[in-house]
């Protein structure tokens, strides 16, 4: 079975006024149905260059990647925003939420940009992920009335509505603190559990550890990739039972 | 996966995006309200401007058409004293003749003529009531070409200038009263039948006449503002008899008169195409007939179209200050267009990592410049309507004057018609700036 994310030697340079970054130096990386892969090093190694790559939202100068069947890396601006919306979910550091809509249209903003109506059925799965993320009583409040962790939560529900190949996490955690952070990461690897398929990008070892697989960047290239036995979602889920 | 009709999923898109944009002018009713106040004042004007121009333009089609548009009318002036002849005569000989009437009878394309003597306002009496009012005196066909009505009894017929035995000369005493004179000699009581005195012969009422309106100046010296209501109509015939031709005006001891015969002729011509040459025959008439040019042809055609061309006018100019209110307005909404785009990178750059393609980031802005100017041109109309029906209103009640509008319903759709269009042709450069915004960098916006 091919993997969901195949990507093969990618490279991805920016021009500069005078220098040319070579951000990604040959990049090549296959991610599984199912895994929770933790993408680590330090800024200025490429991971975030490789996080908007694997998010269709920049082309790679070189290099292919197959997101399911398809190879996205030649594809023009308008066929990766239906990418994006149809095969991808993003969860962000800062929550990214609209502050004008309500939790429910927040969840619903991904349906806007797929060529269909929304109905009363997307309106209650809507309703349905906002209560799996635990903010069922939350429904008509706006981000500003939410908690940091509650705003993270309902970007995670936003993330499933379209029910995603890949949920595409840039440090989700990086703005909470220890409690709410392992909330959310036990919110996550719940969803991994379920078969969901989740890139995330860390640089902390703890977060990381939640992971069934760890990769670490350095200098545009891959240093190391490991995969961690024992990721700490399946001990919590485990001592609940 | 289940696919709608595009043109479904296009509504739902701008429905949604419609109440997004209403719900975020709502949030910031102060920033939106300064930014399409160019709109409202341009709809504004817009409607209120046409309002007037066609309010003037009605009350002179009005106008024109209480003189009759196939009439002319011929009037006698008095020529300026030009001192050539060194003996003053007590008396200056001018005007319309009953030989130039008869000339124009002759002309082929007249259908009908009115003579019209007209003696200056004097007492008109009966018992102890007392009026001021002109004395006409005319012929029966006065009614049809002034579409006269009566409020009782009939007006002048022919049988009246004929021989009659109203006194010793044979001239029939009979009288028509201008509503005003009839209400103010006759308070109480019909006046058919009864008498009222007119320099010192009694005449018979045997009809009233409905309240006339007064008809407007024109330009030149032709044709002054006339009003009817305080008129008595006689005979001609009686008229001549009763009054002679000359009349006398008494100024500081002097003592110096004037000899006219017909002071005006109203002509009907057979044909609305016919009225220009037939003015242009009389004309022709009259300049070989008198020495002086102690005459004036007014063809009320003419006014017509004068109304028409100063209604263009009007209208041209109604289109440039239109136009140069709702570019300024057009220019305002592209300002805080562009602001709330650079305010809303951050925005952008979610819903276009979310699946947003560029064309629902310029349609989504497009629509939001679009909703702001209609509702500001909604708000133009009110303002319009206020105006139009305000203003006179004030104007009546505080000045006394009259105002004329007439608001054009077309004006309306037209205005918000155009603030639409004003809404795509700004909302447009700031929409697509939006649209080409980079996701990465937008993200990243704080």
């Amino acid at each position: 079975m091919p993997g969901v994310v195949r990507i093969l030697d990618l490279v991805k340079n920016y021009e500069l006024e005078a220098v040319t970054v070579r951000a990604l130096r040959g990049v090549s990386l296959t991610v599984d149905e199912g895994d929770f892969l933790a993408l680590m090093g330090p800024s200025g190694s490429g991971k975030s260059t490789l996080l908007n790559l694997l998010g269709c939202l920049d082309r790679p100068t070189s290099g292919n990647y197959y997101l399911g069947e398809e190879d996205v890396s030649e594809m023009e601006d308008d066929q990766l925003s239906e990418i994006r919306s149809k095969y991808l979910g993003f969860v962000f550091q800062s929550y990214n939420l609209l502050a004008q809509y309500t939790v429910v249209e927040n969840i619903e903003v991904p349906l806007l940009y797929q060529d269909r109506r929304l109905s009363e059925e997307t309106q209650r799965r809507c309703v349905e992920l906002a209560e799996l993320v635990g903010l069922g009583d939350r429904l008509d409040h706006r981000p500003m009335q939410l908690s940091g962790g509650q705003q993270q939560r309902v970007a995670i529900a936003r993330a499933l509505v379209n029910d995603p190949h890949l949920i595409l996490a840039d440090e989700p955690t990086g703005n909470l603190d220890s409690r709410t952070s392992d909330e959310i990461m036990h919110l996550l690897a719940k969803l991994n559990q379920a078969g969901k398929t989740i890139i995330m990008v860390t640089h902390e070892t703890d977060i990381a550890a939640w992971a069934r697989r760890v990769v670490r960047m350095r200098d545009g290239h891959i240093e190391s990739d490991e995969p961690n036995p024992h990721p700490n979602g399946h001990i919590a889920l485990v001592t609940r039972h | 996966m289940n696919s709608d009709s595009p043109l479904l999923v296009l509504w739902d898109k701008g429905s949604r995006l419609m109440v997004l944009a209403l719900r975020s002018l709502w949030l910031h009713k102060l920033r939106a309200s300064l930014s399409v106040l160019g709109i409202i004042i341009g709809t504004g004007a817009v409607i209120s401007l046409m309002a007037f121009g066609e309010g003037s333009m009605h009350d002179a089609l009005e106008d024109i058409k209480r003189q009759g548009a196939t009439n002319i009318i011929v009037r006698s002036i008095k020529p300026p004293d030009d001192g050539s002849s060194q003996r003053r005569s007590f008396t200056v000989t001018y005007g319309l003749t009953y030989a130039d009437f008869e000339r124009f009878q002759m002309v082929s394309s007249v259908v009908g003529s009115v003579p019209m003597r007209i003696v200056d306002p004097q007492e008109i009496r009966r018992m102890q009531y007392m009026h001021r009012g002109r004395v006409v005196g005319t012929t029966a066909a006065y009614q049809n070409i002034n579409k006269i009505q009566l409020v009782m009894g009939r007006f002048l017929v022919d049988a009246d200038e004929e021989e009659g035995d109203g006194d010793d000369v044979g001239m029939r005493n009979v009288c028509v009263l201008g509503s005003d004179v009839a209400e103010a000699l006759f308070p109480f009581e019909s006046p058919l039948g009864q008498s009222v005195v007119l320099n010192k012969h009694l005449f018979v009422v045997v009809g009233v006449l409905a309240e006339r309106m007064p008809t407007g100046a024109v330009g030149g010296s032709s044709v002054s503002a006339e009003e009817f209501n305080n008129d008595v109509y006689i005979p001609l015939r009686t008229c001549r008899g009763r009054y002679g031709e000359r009349i006398y005006i008494r100024q500081s001891g002097a003592r110096s008169g004037e000899q006219v015969e017909l002071h005006q002729v109203t002509l009907t011509v057979s044909d609305m195409d016919k009225v220009r040459i037939t003015g242009d025959a009389i004309r022709d008439l009259l300049e070989r007939n008198h020495i002086k040019k102690d005459w004036g042809v007014t063809v009320p055609l003419d006014r017509l179209e004068a109304a028409e061309r100063q209604k263009q006018r009007f209208t041209v100019l109604l289109v440039f200050i239109a136009s140069i209110s709702l570019f300024v307005g057009g220019i305002g909404i592209m300002n805080i267009m562009l602001a709330t785009v650079t305010e809303r990178t951050r925005e952008i750059g979610i819903r276009r990592a979310l699946g947003a393609k560029r064309r629902d980031i310029t349609f989504q802005f497009l629509i939001e410049a679009i909703v702001q100017t209609s509702v500001g041109g909604l708000f133009g109309v009110l303002l319009g309507l206020g105006i139009v029906y305000g203003v006179p209103y004030a104007a009546e009640q505080f000045f006394n004057s009259h105002l004329p509008a007439k608001l054009h319903v077309m004006s309306i759709f037209l205005s918000l018609g155009v603030s639409i269009c004003v809404g795509v042709l700004f909302g447009w450069y700031p929409a697509q700036r939006a649209s080409r915004l980079d996701p990465i960098e937008a993200l990243r916006h704080e």
